[in-house]
């Protein structure tokens, strides 16, 4: 079974090798040993509540354990930009008009903001291109929602997700270079590169302290604003469908868009339960919709993906699945229900 | 023999004669005879009036043919600009963005909405005939253009201790301002002479009320409206030169529409306070020396002429009949001398 679980010390070994799949272009997760190893440290001690919490942040691998392979990596902070400032651009609204000259402008401002500092924050999402078949990726992605569900006291109100922007058929970002570029002179990938080791607060500085009037920029940079990445439109939708909503703030350097929600309003958070955990065999179908079962542990989290529902506060696992999310007969475990597929 | 003097309400049809040939419309002069009739008769009054400190003055000089008695330009001072309400301009300022961090500093230059020259005297209303637009007419448009500094110089206390003058700024060959297009329209939708038009004669301000209340970062503009920044209009290069020789420079301002520079000059500092000096008159063939602007007359009775003058102070100021008669002036009376070209100017 494919599972999802709370990282452990003894991973980073398969966090360094994995990283080595991701090529260029991905910079969050990097085969960098020291800052893989600080991170998992880092969420050892937020689950054994010894994190301050400017720092404290969950890590997550994707494990099937027939093999023991780890395949994939996400991750949630608990609260963003108490150390550093969290840097968001939000697209306002602003009116000129007058009446007399009959003239009525709407106009979209880019204001820098630190809107989002305090929420929650998904990210850090790495899956093995060995392992991109149905539904792997959006169990990696939602077991997240699952564990906070699991643990919601641990959590603030809002969270966000940032998704990679607009880039052109060239690589190129055309909102980097219609503004980011003007104030750094250097290519966007050398400050994507500073900003995934911790010196996007640096970079931020530099950035217009102004609003900028989007209306007055390229047309290219206009139309990449809260425009998610080709490569991100899955991503984007499954976290639309979780309930994310994209609110008017993006990314500073690329412009991608910012997802947010308030965390009760989650599907997971709403619509998972608790069931008590029955063993016993189970006749698989072809196409059947999986469920998201996760056990209750903060130690030993685990979420994996299987058909069934819950029937009269009981779940039915086989053998196998039991014992991948560790639990056993009469255990409590949280169940979030297949949805219909549409028709 | 051409000569600047104030406006009177006797010129009203020369004066709109003029106003219907100006091209592009000018505030100043108006083509509307009743508007052109309160412009003048304003300026009657500001003439008239004892002035302690600027105010609502508006003064309006016209530059006419003594042989013909026919007006051959305009020219105009606001002595208060934006008296009762904002006069706006682009302020260029440079702002640092630096890291120590990331061993980065750069120089950002970003245009901001600027109330500065609010209250400021204002040259403006600059119209010559279209028959004086050539080399030989550059005199008469020095004269145009500089005898409003004469009076400035002469009458410290109606104008500002600065004083700034706008200049057309750079459009294409279809009348087209690309920092119009970048900016104005953005917010406008419209051509800037249909606003201006649809603003119904109101001043600047009211359609400045419009635009953008939040600094531009000037490396975010298009490269064309980037580059036309503080440039002039090609249609304005003598005014330009004009100015300079006078002694104002280019600032940091720029017109909120056009972008076309805003030229300072602290009146002390100017050819015509600080180069000036008086002479009596001498009867004199004129000729053979260097051009000079003439001026006589206080606050109420004006008068401008160019004029060739020869040796220094002590040898007075050789003026033919024609200029005397142009000034009003008889022998031993005396007169304002300053240089029109700048000994030193490399402008020349």
């Amino acid at each position: 079974m494919i599972v999802v679980r709370c990282v452990q010390p003894g991973d980073v070994d398969a966090l360094v090798a994995l990283a080595q799949e991701t090529g260029p272009g991905l910079t969050t997760f990097k085969p960098d040993r020291g800052a893989l190893a600080a991170r998992v440290e880092r969420a050892r001690r937020t689950l054994a509540n010894d994190a301050q919490p400017f720092e404290a942040g969950y890590f997550f691998v994707m494990e099937d354990t027939a093999t023991g392979d780890v395949a994939g990596v996400c991750g949630i902070e608990t609260e963003v930009g108490l150390e550093q400032p969290f840097y968001n651009y939000r697209v306002a609204t602003v009116v000129h008009a007058s009446q007399d000259l009959g003239v009525w402008t709407r106009m979209s401002l880019l204001n820098i903001s630190h809107d989002l500092t305090g929420y929650a924050e998904v990210c850090s999402l790495f899956l093995s291109p060995r392992y991109r078949t149905a539904g792997v990726g959006g169990l990696l992605s939602r077991s997240r929602f699952m564990f906070i569900a699991q643990f919601r006291d641990r959590f603030p109100q809002r969270l966000c997700a940032e998704l990679r922007g607009h880039f052109d058929e060239n690589g190129e970002s055309p909102f980097w270079n219609a503004v980011g570029s003007h104030f750094y002179q250097i290519h966007f990938n050398e400050a994507d590169y500073l900003s995934s080791h911790g010196k996007k607060s640096f970079l931020a500085e530099l950035m217009p302290r102004y609003p900028v009037y989007l209306d007055l920029l390229p047309d290219s940079a206009q139309q990449a604003v809260g425009v998610t990445h080709r490569d991100t439109a899955p991503a984007r939708k499954m976290l639309e469908a979780e309930g994310l909503r994209y609110e008017n703030h993006v990314d500073i350097f690329d412009a991608g868009p910012v997802l947010e929600c308030h965390i009760a309003d989650l599907r997971t958070v709403r619509e998972s339960a608790l069931a008590s955990v029955r063993i016993g065999e189970r006749e698989a179908q072809e196409g059947e919709a999986k469920s998201l079962v996760s056990n209750t542990s903060l130690g030993d989290f685990r979420c994996g993906a299987t058909a069934g529902a819950v029937v009269d506060g009981a779940f039915l696992l086989t053998a196998g699945e039991a014992a991948a999310l560790r639990v056993e007969e009469g255990d409590t475990v949280r169940v979030l229900t297949a949805q219909p597929r549409a028709k | 023999m051409l000569f600047v003097r104030p406006a009177r309400l006797s010129d009203l049809d020369e004066l709109e004669r003029m106003a219907r040939a100006a091209q592009p419309v000018l505030h100043s002069l108006p083509r509307d005879r009743r508007t052109l009739e309160t412009r003048v008769a304003l300026s009657e009054d500001s003439f008239r009036a004892e002035v302690d400190f600027p105010g609502e003055e508006f003064y309006l000089f016209v530059m006419e043919d003594a042989k013909t008695g026919t007006l051959c330009g305009t020219s105009s001072i606001v002595a208060s600009a934006g008296y009762s309400e904002p006069f706006y301009a682009f302020r260029n300022d440079a702002l640092i963005h630096a890291s120590r961090e990331l061993k980065v500093n750069r120089k950002i230059h970003a245009l901001t909405m600027s109330h500065e020259l609010t209250g400021k005297s204002r040259l403006t209303g600059f119209y010559i005939d279209p028959s004086l637009r050539t080399p030989e007419g550059e005199a008469a448009a020095h004269l145009l253009s500089r005898a409003r500094m004469m009076y400035v110089a002469a009458n410290r206390k109606r104008f500002s201790s600065e004083v700034f003058s706008l200049m057309l700024g750079v459009t294409d060959d279809a009348g087209v301002s690309p920092f119009w297009e970048a900016v104005g329209r953005k917010f406008f939708g419209r051509d800037f002479e249909q606003v201006d038009m649809e603003s119904g004669g109101r001043s600047r301000t009211f359609i400045a009320e419009v635009m953008p209340t939040y600094p531009l970062y000037v490396p975010l503009l298009p490269g064309e409206a980037q580059r036309v920044l503080g440039e002039p209009n090609r249609r304005t290069l003598l005014a330009y030169d004009i100015h300079l020789e006078e002694g104002f420079e280019p600032d940091r301002f720029v017109d909120i529409f056009d972008a076309g520079p805003v030229l300072t000059i602290a009146v002390d500092k100017s050819a015509s306070a600080s180069s000036g000096e008086w002479r009596p008159v001498r009867d004199g063939a004129g000729g053979n020396g260097a051009a000079h602007l003439v001026a006589v007359g206080g606050a109420h009775e004006f008068r401008c002429v160019v004029a060739e003058l020869t040796g220094t102070r002590a040898d007075g100021a050789a003026l033919s009949a024609d200029a005397r008669g142009a000034l009003g002036v008889a022998e031993k009376d005396t007169v304002r001398c300053v240089p029109l070209h700048q000994a030193s100017g490399e402008l020349q």
